[in-house]
């Protein structure tokens, strides 16, 4: 069958994938999740914690429906009451990955920016269907204002941020908040976000079975969280924010995209409604991209760029 | 990457990973990256910091696992601190790891490809050719002679026949043979070839295609037949295929040039989108008679006709007529190979 062209990984990223593909693979059914559940599980956290001088508590906080969710605490060195909070949503498609996933790259928000950072163990699909994700987000997010005292987070300096499957929980988080009148968020960083069940954008079709996270790993996660309803007319905005109508008065965003990977072109889009409603966002595609090469590959060049860009505007909006 | 070529040997302890590094530096050396790349692609794999100097013009560099550039130093040891073991690179130019503590199972393959990877990106390793044994016993471009040292080399016999079994990198494998193997690059990407016997029997790996059997100065053509094989396998159905089981077929499709020219392939595609084609197609080629295939496809006769005759009129030829099975046969791996995903299979389940 002809296939279209697609842009090609950048040759640093090209040499990880090489390792990369051994450990996750590039096109994920549900026959996968659990390989994906032992591959993508994180490695143990706490003596990089204690290298880095990272303080851990972990709280239970009312998810879904009041049902307990773990999150863990982690404060920078040194004592301050009043530093920036940060409500943390994982990678792994929704249905792997637990709360120290990819945590080595917000870590340097810890240590480097004196940010508060919440993780939390939200709950997984296919076990939990919409809205149980999102839900056991927000309950983590209303927890965080509501004792940003007791953790020592200025109420006026909360963002949410996420990778991948959390990158489009925390958008939803945002139009939540807003929508419910919930805590005011001083930005949302939305790290290669997955926006939107429906597929159907051309850059969702251009890298099936190449690089990380392809088409059918994309469905293979919409389905595990929305069952038959993906694709459907029932989906909420706060589950799938591309489908969001109303995108003013929603917190600055952060959006970086791989200009190789299916999600570039619903992060544009998602940008670009920002933008005509009015909002603020800063967008960085990366050429050469693959999706979340940054958590893969952070020696390369690429790697390094998108994770300097994205500090350095965490730093402009939630650093004294 | 060194933490992932930690969870790639849990989730597989027979993982070559030694191959995988090869592949790593292989892409590198294809993409003609920068020193600095090269270093933090080596120290990212070792979990440690690699180091290059060079004398003239005089330049060190030293970047971490992170690829972060580390301040000051070079082959010469800090205060109190031990010298590194460094690799000449090139003349004037050596590389090193940084490791503190006993040096890691991978260090050396590392250190190996990193020093030849520096060498052709400073333009020293150009004039001669740096592919390994088994790429050159491969290349039909490379002249016999040169081909039968790579041979040699190997420990092949040039009397004796042996097949090429070609592999993705993620292939899983039960029994790995002992046996010359490495990483060899092709138009799909680097691919994991072995030299075995002609006899030996078929290796326990999914996916794996297997080459026909040739004399040494003759593996180069294995090489192709086995990439077709390995192209037309299926991970449900068809996890290990053999170039023998389709005879000439295979040699005939291994070299035809890409692209060329197929149109009762692009027939058969434009039939695509009936569920029945493919199940019908495999059953007429294997069949003697339309009765035949319509047993072995498990349908009816008449619906076995009536598909038929639709195949026919798309492909304006009787496949029971003549040459029309052999043309149907090409025509139907021929767009197997077309629409071959196997190299892009995903790793399995534990």
């Amino acid at each position: 069958m002809p296939t279209t062209g697609r842009p090609e990984f950048d040759a640093e990223l090209r040499a990880g994938l090489a390792v990369v593909g051994g450990m996750f693979p590039p096109t994920i059914t549900p026959g996968l999740i659990d390989f994906m559940r032992v591959s993508y599980a994180s490695a143990p956290v706490d003596e990089l914690l204690r290298e880095r001088g990272i303080g851990r508590r972990d709280n239970v906080v009312p998810g879904h429906r009041g049902d307990p969710v773990e999150v863990s605490v982690l404060t920078p060195p040194g004592r301050a009451p009043d530093r920036p909070g940060v409500v943390y949503a994982h990678s792994g498609g929704l249905m792997f990955g637990d709360r120290f996933s990819g945590i080595d790259l917000v870590l340097d928000w810890v240590d480097q920016l004196g940010v508060v950072l919440v993780t939390v163990e939200y709950r997984l699909a296919p076990e939990h269907r919409d809205p149980v994700a999102r839900e056991d987000m927000y309950g983590a997010l209303v927890w965080t204002a509501e004792h940003a005292a007791e953790i020592g987070v200025r109420p006026d300096r909360l963002l949410v941020a996420g990778a991948s499957a959390g990158g489009g929980l925390a958008a939803g988080l945002a139009l939540a908040a807003r929508d419910r009148g919930g805590p005011v968020l001083r930005g949302q960083v939305l790290d290669y976000p997955m926006l939107d069940d429906r597929g159907g954008r051309p850059s969702t079709g251009q890298f099936d079975g190449v690089g990380v996270w392809d088409r059918v790993s994309n469905e293979t996660g919409w389905g595990a969280l929305l069952g038959e309803a993906r694709g459907g007319e029932s989906v909420s905005c706060y589950a799938a924010p591309s489908r969001a109508t109303d995108l003013a008065g929603l917190p600055p965003a952060f959006i970086d995209v791989g200009a190789a990977e299916i999600f570039r072109d619903e992060a544009i889009a998602y940008a670009d409604a920002i933008w005509r409603a009015g909002g603020d966002a800063e967008l960085h595609v990366w050429s050469g991209a693959f999706h979340a090469c940054d958590i893969f590959a952070p020696h390369t060049a690429v790697g390094q760029s998108m994770i300097h860009a994205r500090n350095a505007w965490v730093a402009k909006i939630c650093a004294d | 990457m060194q933490e992932l070529l930690g969870r790639i040997s849990r989730l597989d302890p027979s993982a070559s990973l030694g191959l995988r590094v090869i592949a790593c530096f292989d892409e590198l050396v294809v993409g003609n990256v920068n020193t600095r790349a090269l270093l933090a692609a080596a120290a990212s794999l070792a979990g440690c910091v690699a180091g290059f100097q060079q004398d003239d013009p005089e330049r060190s560099l030293r970047v971490g696992p992170k690829g972060q550039l580390e301040v000051g130093g070079g082959a010469v040891p800090q205060d109190g601190a031990e010298a590194p073991v460094t690799v000449p690179a090139s003349e004037g130019i050596v590389v090193w790891l940084e490791r503190t503590g006993p040096s890691l199972p991978n260090d050396e393959i590392i250190l190996e490809r990193l020093a030849l990877a520096v060498r052709i990106r400073h333009g020293r390793g150009r004039d001669q050719d740096n592919r390994r044994d088994l790429g050159i016993l491969l290349d039909p471009a490379v002249d016999e002679g040169e081909r039968a040292i790579s041979s040699a080399a190997l420990g092949l016999a040039a009397g004796r026949p042996y097949r090429i079994v070609a592999a993705p990198l993620f292939a899983v494998w039960e029994r790995h043979p002992q046996a010359p193997e490495d990483v060899v690059p092709t138009v799909f990407g680097p691919l994991h070839a072995l030299v075995l016997p002609a006899d030996h029997p078929v290796p326990e790996a999914t996916p794996c295609g297997v080459g026909a059997a040739a004399l040494p100065a003759h593996l180069d053509h294995s090489f192709r037949t086995a990439v077709v094989a390995l192209r037309l396998c299926d991970p449900a159905t068809a996890p290990r295929v053999s170039a023998d089981d389709f005879g000439g077929l295979v040699s005939l499709l291994a070299d035809m040039p890409p692209g060329s020219p197929q149109p009762d392939a692009d027939r058969i595609d434009t039939l695509r989108d009936h569920g029945w084609v493919a199940p019908t197609v495999d059953a007429v080629v294997r069949s003697s008679s339309l009765r035949h295939a319509a047993r072995l496809a498990d349908v009816h006769h008449s619906t076995m006709q009536a598909r038929v005759d639709v195949l026919s009129e798309a492909l304006g030829f009787d496949p029971y007529d003549g040459l029309g099975r052999a043309r149907l046969g090409v025509a139907y791996l021929t767009c197997r190979l077309r629409s071959s995903r196997v190299l892009d299979l995903p790793a399995p389940q534990v």
